[in-house]
């Protein structure tokens, strides 16, 4: 098992040259967890989401905290683009509008409905039937916008045609003497400077001095993010104490980054022009991704895209992000913080749960005492005071959750050891002369670990929740990051309107924390032989 | 050859084991004991098996485990090797241990269940080459030639090495746990009831494997049991045990056939005689009263309490071992060189008060 050291394994042949293999009670286990058709459903639900999320930064995903202000609250689709569905919910708004100003005729009945709908709040059903209602008439010839709303129909039309996003993949530099060609992102900060002074064509001192300030300005924030509620004098202290622990080298990689950037973004929109004129020639081929020279020293690799052109599967939330990457990079973290948190947990309760149960007398009363109190305390209330405390990134989240929860392991191994420690196989080894360690780590800890597994399965969902409970308070996973929590928070408001942003990932929490816990159900009762599901 | 010319292997000296009886919360206060051994001494001398009998909770067990220092023992001397265990510092006393060996009584209790039988084996080897006591340090490669060694030795299978001990019958599991004994090549070994948790079939092929290895390994033997029968089989000299004090030790032989101590009769008349002829004509002696609780100190005869053969001298002093011949010892005032038969209770009282003032 975990402890296990590795041993010169040799095959065992019996008389007639037939390997003998051992049956551990891990494989006993295993065979008996096979049988179980729910929890192997379980194990591979979560084998699929795992995978999902470990692997979230290469699938073919929009990015999940880029923000496209036109693509507010998109409706899930399959079959039409961002632009689709922009100009669908542009077109109803216009016939909501062209029935109101009564150039949309309905008859009297629908118009009663209509009146009923809005009373009753149900906007979606009035912007609905009018769309459909609209287009009918359309077709028919029966209903025309009035030009202006025409024109606004082009010109939305025009902007889905030709709005497109750049993304500079990679950037060179050409030196004109040498004639050898680097990538930008491997040079060295002092070169970036040079090269960036160079194309927007201003003093390089200039830029070194922006730079300069930049990066104060940027350590300054993290400062104050850190410890808040000082005055500007300590400000400044701790800014020049925190530089100089970044020392020379720590400063240029922050400029660095900070150069990339601005490099970046300069290129970028003179590429933008570029291919702006390309489109109005009617020669842009999208998507593109092809190198582009910006002038004989710079070029870059970039790939562009039609920005309307995209799907968004499950929709998009209040910024115009893709809920899908979201709810997948937020399985990331949900996944993590479950995992993490109960792997820490797990760890501390094991080590201190074999202390008390090992060592026992005073040292098992106080510690127990200690978990008592613990428990005793309303342990929600710590995670929020200690959050609040010490600010709310994802890492103090980790730390708070694990810093309440290795109470009931540590109870748990302290009894497991209590009642091993009597059991003759440790007064063996002890009479072996065994130190107390390897009695504790190779005998009794491999001895619990079927009930500490069992519990750290059931604890990954029981974390989940308590996770998206804090999220959902707008305590833990703070934007741009999200988690299944915050994005069911953050869904809540308008929930009635765009349901999806709470379906969705409200559907993926459900499903992964009932595999989670039909399979640690399952694992329960593979490691109990005595269960009624015996080989 | 007379016992008194050879040299003990091991020497035992009124060893006392006394488990703290504690009342109180954080601030726990003594107060009183389980005198679970009481002051007992023997020597065994190299070659031979000492069985140990006895009734349940009469301290069997807790003599070998204070001898084997898995419980410290309260006071008193074990000298292995010139060494005295119970004074010794951790390291010196673990390479002393280096040649004392236990075997247990329960093999499926005995055998961790998520190890390999060859971890198992090779675990006391493991444990004394990373504690570097070994005298020649061992190679993974040693330990496994010596792990497939000790497995035929005992009577497995080689092959078996990589299986779990729940794969095993009992018999099986009480080989595995002699070769784990054997692995460090003891001089002694202690067997705390090696055969009472197997059935009868298996346990005359554990006594004859323990025989075996003694003759080829030259061992010795602490051998408790309960079952006489198995005692009288592999035994050289036997101590009987009551309530934490011996109250005879002589050579196997002159055990049966001539018990002196009134304990050790009625013990010998309670075992069963597998001839029903004789069985039903004997007269068995029925001890009256249950076993007291070792809980408080004695002042008179542990057997007091139930002795058919009691005596008022016998309620204030406690008997020394009494040598009756080379070959046997008792402790039993009936064979005290007065006759004491005939002192008064008060005669007793008076001596034994006597004695307590010289002492003081």
């Amino acid at each position: 098992m975990f402890f296990k050291r590795k041993q010169p394994k040799e095959a065992a042949l019996n008389e007639f040259d037939q390997v003998v293999e051992g049956n551990s009670l891990g494989k006993d286990a295993w065979k008996r967890l096979k049988k179980n058709k729910m929890a192997v459903l379980g194990m591979v639900i979560v084998a699929i989401y795992s995978l999902l999320a470990a692997s979230a930064m290469f699938l073919p995903i929009h990015p999940y905290d880029q923000i496209i202000l036109d693509h507010q609250h998109l409706r899930p689709s399959f079959s039409k683009t961002a632009g689709d569905l922009m100009m669908e919910s542009k077109l109803k708004d216009l016939y909501f509008k062209a029935w109101r100003s009564g150039s949309l005729v309905v008859t009297e009945a629908e118009s009663q409905q209509i009146e009923n709908w809005i009373s009753q709040n149900e906007t979606n059903k009035v912007w609905d039937f009018l769309y459909a209602e609209g287009e009918a008439q359309r077709e028919a010839g029966t209903f025309t916008f009035s030009s202006a709303d025409q024109r606004t129909i082009d010109r939305l039309q025009e902007k889905i045609d030709t709005e497109f996003l750049i993304n500079i993949d990679k950037m060179f530099y050409t030196d004109s003497e040498t004639g050898k060609r680097k990538n930008i992102a491997r040079m060295d900060f002092l070169d970036i400077q040079r090269i960036y002074a160079e194309y927007i064509g201003v003093e390089e001192s200039v830029i070194a001095n922006q730079i300069q300030n930049e990066v104060r300005s940027q350590v300054l924030n993290t400062v104050k993010a850190a410890t808040p509620g000082l005055t500007a004098e300590e400000y400044e202290a701790n800014l020049e104490l925190e530089l100089q622990s970044l020392g020379e080298k720590g400063i240029a990689s922050i400029g660095k980054t900070n150069l990339l950037i601005n490099l970046k973004t300069a290129i970028s929109r003179s590429i933008e022009r570029g291919l702006k004129q390309e489109i109005k020639d009617g020669k842009a081929q999208f998507p593109i991704n092809r190198e582009i020279t910006v002038n004989e020293s710079l070029s870059a690799d970039i790939t562009a895209d039609l920005k309307h052109e995209r799907h968004y599967y499950l929709g998009t939330d209040y910024s115009g992000r893709d809920m899908l990457s979201r709810i997948i990079y937020g399985g990331q973290v949900s996944i993590a913080i479950g995992l993490v948190g109960t792997i820490t947990s797990v760890l501390i309760g094991i080590v201190l749960g074999a202390i008390a149960g090992y060592a026992g007398g005073k040292i098992d009363f106080f510690l127990m005492r200690l978990v008592d109190i613990m428990y005793g305390l309303p342990y929600m209330l710590l995670v929020i005071i200690f959050m609040a405390i010490f600010g709310r990134n994802i890492m103090n989240l980790f730390v708070a959750l694990a810093m309440v929860s290795w109470l009931t392991v540590a109870r748990m191994v302290r009894g497991q050891v209590m009642s091993l420690k009597n059991s003759e196989y440790v007064e063996a080894a002890r009479s072996m002369g065994a130190s107390t360690g390897r009695i504790i780590f190779r005998h009794m800890v491999p001895n619990s670990l079927s009930v500490i597994i069992v519990y750290s399965t059931l604890r990954v969902p029981a974390f989940i929740m308590q996770e998206s409970f804090l999220s959902f308070l707008g305590l833990g996973v703070q934007a741009p990051y999200a988690s299944w929590g915050s994005l069911v928070g953050d869904a809540v408001n308008g929930m009635t309107l765009y349901p999806w942003k709470l379906v969705f990932p409200a559907i993926a929490m459900t499903i992964f924390l009932f595999a989670m816990n039909f399979f640690g159900d399952g694992l329960r009762d593979a490691f109990d032989p005595q269960s009624k599901n015996q080989l | 050859m007379s016992i008194e010319k050879r040299k003990p292997l091991l020497e035992v000296r009124d060893l006392k084991q006394h488990f703290p009886i504690t009342s109180g919360a954080i601030l726990q206060k003594q107060v009183g004991a389980i005198r679970a051994v009481d002051g007992i001494s023997f020597d065994v001398y190299p070659g031979e098996t000492l069985g140990i009998v006895g009734e349940s909770g009469c301290g069997k067990s807790t003599t070998v485990r204070s001898i084997s220092q898995l419980n410290k023992p309260t006071s008193g001397s074990v000298i292995f090797n010139g060494i005295d265990l119970v004074k010794a510092d951790t390291r010196t006393m673990l390479k002393a241990r280096l040649d004392i060996q236990m075997i247990f009584q329960d093999p499926y209790a005995s055998l961790d269940p998520r190890m390999t039988v060859r971890s198992i084996i090779a675990e006391p080897m493991v444990i004394y080459n990373n504690r570097r006591l070994l005298e020649t340090p061992m190679s993974p490669m040693d330990i496994e030639r010596r792990v497939e060694e000790l497995m035929e030795r005992v009577g497995l299978n080689k092959a078996f090495k990589n299986r779990y001990p729940h794969e095993f019958s009992g018999g099986q599991r009480q080989r595995i746990g002699i070769a784990r004994a054997l692995a460090l090549n003891p001089k002694i070994i202690l067997a705390d009831e090696p055969v009472s948790a197997l059935d009868v079939s298996i346990q005359s092929q554990i006594l004859n494997l323990m025989a075996d290895l003694q003759k080829e390994f030259g061992l010795t033997y602490i051998f408790i049991a309960h079952d006489l029968a198995v005692i009288q089989h592999i035994s050289t000299r036997v101590a009987v045990m009551y309530l934490g004090k011996i109250v005879e030790i002589s050579e196997a032989v002159q055990l049966y056939d001539n018990p002196l101590h009134p304990y050790t009769i009625a013990l010998l008349s309670a075992a069963p005689i597998p001839d029903p002829k004789i069985e039903r004509e004997r007269k068995r002696i029925i001890l009256t009263g249950d076993v007291p609780s070792p809980d408080k100190e004695r002042i008179g005869c542990y057997f007091y309490d139930r002795c058919p053969k009691k005596m008022p001298w016998c309620s204030c002093h406690i008997p020394p071992m009494l040598d009756i011949n080379e070959k046997q010892q008792v402790a039993c005032w009936l064979y005290d060189k007065r006759d004491l038969s005939k002192v008064t209770m008060e005669e007793a009282e008076a001596d034994a008060a006597k004695t307590a003032s010289e002492k003081t």
